[in-house]
């Protein structure tokens, strides 16, 4: 994992259309990127918030939550968001749901995304379809992407930090047909505070994470004055976790200042450790 | 409160899923096929899924009873277990199971009539020699009791085997279903217990410890028979006094006669386990102690291992005698 890359706070979103995207951009401040890219990609001044306009249907969608991943350097503690529109005829024009089950007409086996917990925000199943369906009664909802979006983000992180969005824009009662620019942007603006809502559950979850995968400062500062070998970088990373719960930096950095070899550090860790009574009342 | 339960499908008509559910009225119910499609996952955060853990009710289909590790005996010569249940409600920092699976969601199996029969060809595949089983070795076997009534249905098959011992493992307080029962003589409640100190910070969830000795204290006197499990012993600064006063605030508290056994247990972990569970909470003050690595097993150094056990050993052989004394070892 490249930690230094990583910011502490860590979203991709992947959304199918430009008008879908638009006040999410406009929100969080996010500029087309610099370079010319295979889909368009957009990212705020701190990098810290990503999106890339997939284009319809499930192709698209993988290949560009890969893309995405790969060109922002996305990490474990990534959070992946999809948001979009979708067909129903089990909720009203402009409802907004989390999915917590998600089928495709491939055959394949349903997945299961988590969901945010704790929320009032309504969850359905999603139908993952290759072309657009009019028959709303046998699915909850439809779109286009969203199982693939799954299947791919769920190789990148852990289930818990992907969520998918959707808005319904279409139905018995709203013709698939009378679908506009306009109305498609107006749908995800709408529901813009529930967004984010959801998302900034979404970027705490994937600080916490980084706030525990990060490598102790000291390894860094350590590891630049002293060789280490793969193993040893491990031992240390490890050894370093360890004690720096009961030492504070100051005296570890005092403690290993004289050591002339990485493996003198590592011995000098590891007898700090043999040497600690943990005291049970300060936790 | 939990949020989502999965049911599988062939499953979902069954008597014992429908009690389940009628619990859970709010809760949201995905219908799935196997429970392994949620469960056995890769690439999902055990710590995360901790915090909002779901349910998921499925059927068992094999391996109902498994042959117990060896040194998880207190006596027999035959040990099993079973478990109608895999993950735990408490979040005890030390727990194995958050090195073993990848998914912290709870599974709770409904065809308990198929661990019935699984128990009965076992006690009759070993006619003849003491048997033991062991409930809730992938779980804690009482702390759901009220969700899943598992304890209630196995107590009254024990009845029928008056000669065969059966041991909940537990840091529940559940007393249900024992106070509305006669004692039964071959009814083991082990408790897991450690100072208190220790416990606040490492038992998440779980009962305090004085309110697991009240209940240990009101569930002998009735006459059920206990088992007190050290299990894990912690160390750390002041580990004598805390465990000397544990110990003897406990022994004070229970009716020696109804005290079937006492065990004692080092910290110890796999060493893949160990490296999982360090991954999930590496700032724990619990792996900041001097461990060693002996047989792939990580545990305290060797000294402060046999300096705690025998230390316990020999406070509780003031008041109970050294064959009721067992050492947990695996
Ligand atoms: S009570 Fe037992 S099973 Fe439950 S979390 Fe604690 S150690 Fe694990």
């Amino acid at each position: 994992m490249n930690n230094l890359k990583i910011k502490k706070t860590s979203i991709r979103w992947v959304v199918a259309l430009k008008e879908e995207a638009q006040i999410i951009l406009e929100y969080f401040k996010l500029k087309a990127v610099d370079e010319k890219t295979i889909y368009p990609i957009y990212k705020n001044e701190e990098e810290t918030h990503w999106l890339i306009i997939s284009g319809i249907g499930r192709s698209n969608a993988s290949a560009s939550t890969a893309y995405l991943y790969l060109y922002s350097k996305a990490s474990k503690c990534t959070s992946w968001i999809n948001v979009g529109i979708v067909g129903s005829d089990k909720g009203n024009y402009g409802d907004l749901f989390l999915v917590d089950k998600i089928s495709t007409d491939q055959g394949k086996k349903s997945t299961y995304p988590s969901t945010m917990p704790k929320t009032s925000l309504p969850k359905m199943h999603l139908y993952t379809s290759d072309i657009p369906i009019t028959d709303y009664s046998t699915h909850e909802l439809i779109d286009m992407e969203g199982s693939a979006f799954f299947d791919i983000a769920s190789k990148l992180t852990s289930k818990e930090f992907i969520c998918l969005i959707k808005v319904i824009s279409d139905g018995p009662k709203n013709s698939i047909k009378e679908i506009t620019k306009s109305k498609i942007s107006n749908l995800i603006k709408d529901n813009l505070t529930k967004i984010i809502d959801v998302v900034s559950y979404y970027e705490r979850l994937s600080e916490e994470e980084f706030q525990i995968k990060e490598k102790p400062k000291l390894f860094y500062d350590i590891t630049s004055k002293w060789h280490f070998t793969a193993t040893q970088s491990y031992k240390l990373e490890t050894l370093l976790r360890r004690v720096e719960v009961f030492c504070n930096k100051r005296d570890l950095k005092e403690i290993i200042k004289s050591c002339e070899t990485s493996n003198s550090v590592i011995n000098v860790l590891n007898s700090k450790i043999k040497k600690n009574i943990v005291n049970w009342s300060k936790f | 409160m939990i949020e989502t339960i999965y049911v599988e499908k062939a499953i979902k008509n069954h008597p014992r899923t429908k009690l389940i559910l009628e619990k859970f009225k709010k809760s949201r119910i995905i219908s799935i096929n196997k429970y392994g499609e949620i469960f056995n996952k890769r690439n999902q955060n055990f710590r995360i899924q901790k915090t909002n853990p779901c349910l998921i009710l499925a059927y068992k289909k094999d391996s109902f009873v498994l042959p117990a590790p060896k040194g998880f005996g207190i006596g027999s010569s035959n040990n099993f277990y079973f478990s109608h249940m895999y993950n735990c409600i408490y979040d005890c920092r030390y727990c194995f199971l958050q090195g073993m699976y990848s998914s912290a969601n709870y599974v709770v199996f409904v065809n308990f009539e198929d661990f019935d029969n699984a128990i009965k060809k076992t006690i009759k595949n070993n006619n003849g020699s003491k048997i033991t089983f062991f409930s809730g070795y992938d779980c804690d076997s009482l702390a759901l009791e009220n969700v899943t009534g598992f304890a209630k249905h196995i107590l009254s098959f024990f009845k029928t085997y008056s000669q065969i011992e059966i041991e909940f493992r537990t840091k529940s307080i559940q007393k249900e279903p024992f106070l509305s029962m006669k004692p039964m003589q071959n009814v083991i409640l082990a408790y897991s217990l450690m100072p208190e100190l220790m416990s606040n910070s490492l038992d998440n969830k779980a009962p305090s410890i004085s309110k697991r000795i009240r209940v240990i204290s009101e569930l002998a006197s009735k006459g059920w028979k206990i088992g007190l499990r050290f299990d894990p012993l912690i160390f750390g600064q002041n580990w004598k006094e805390l465990y000397r006063e544990l110990l003897e605030n406990i022994f004070k508290n229970i009716t020696p006669n109804n005290l079937h056994s006492v065990s004692f247990g080092s910290l110890r972990f796999p060493k893949k386990m160990f490296k999982n569970i360090f991954k999930l909470y590496p700032k724990e003050p619990l792996f900041t102690s001097p461990f060693s690595l002996n047989n792939k097993m990580i545990s305290y150094d060797i000294e402060i291992e046999e300096e705690m056990t025998s230390f316990c050993k020999n406070l509780s052989l003031k008041y109970i005698n050294e064959d009721q004394i067992f050492k947990c070892s695996i």
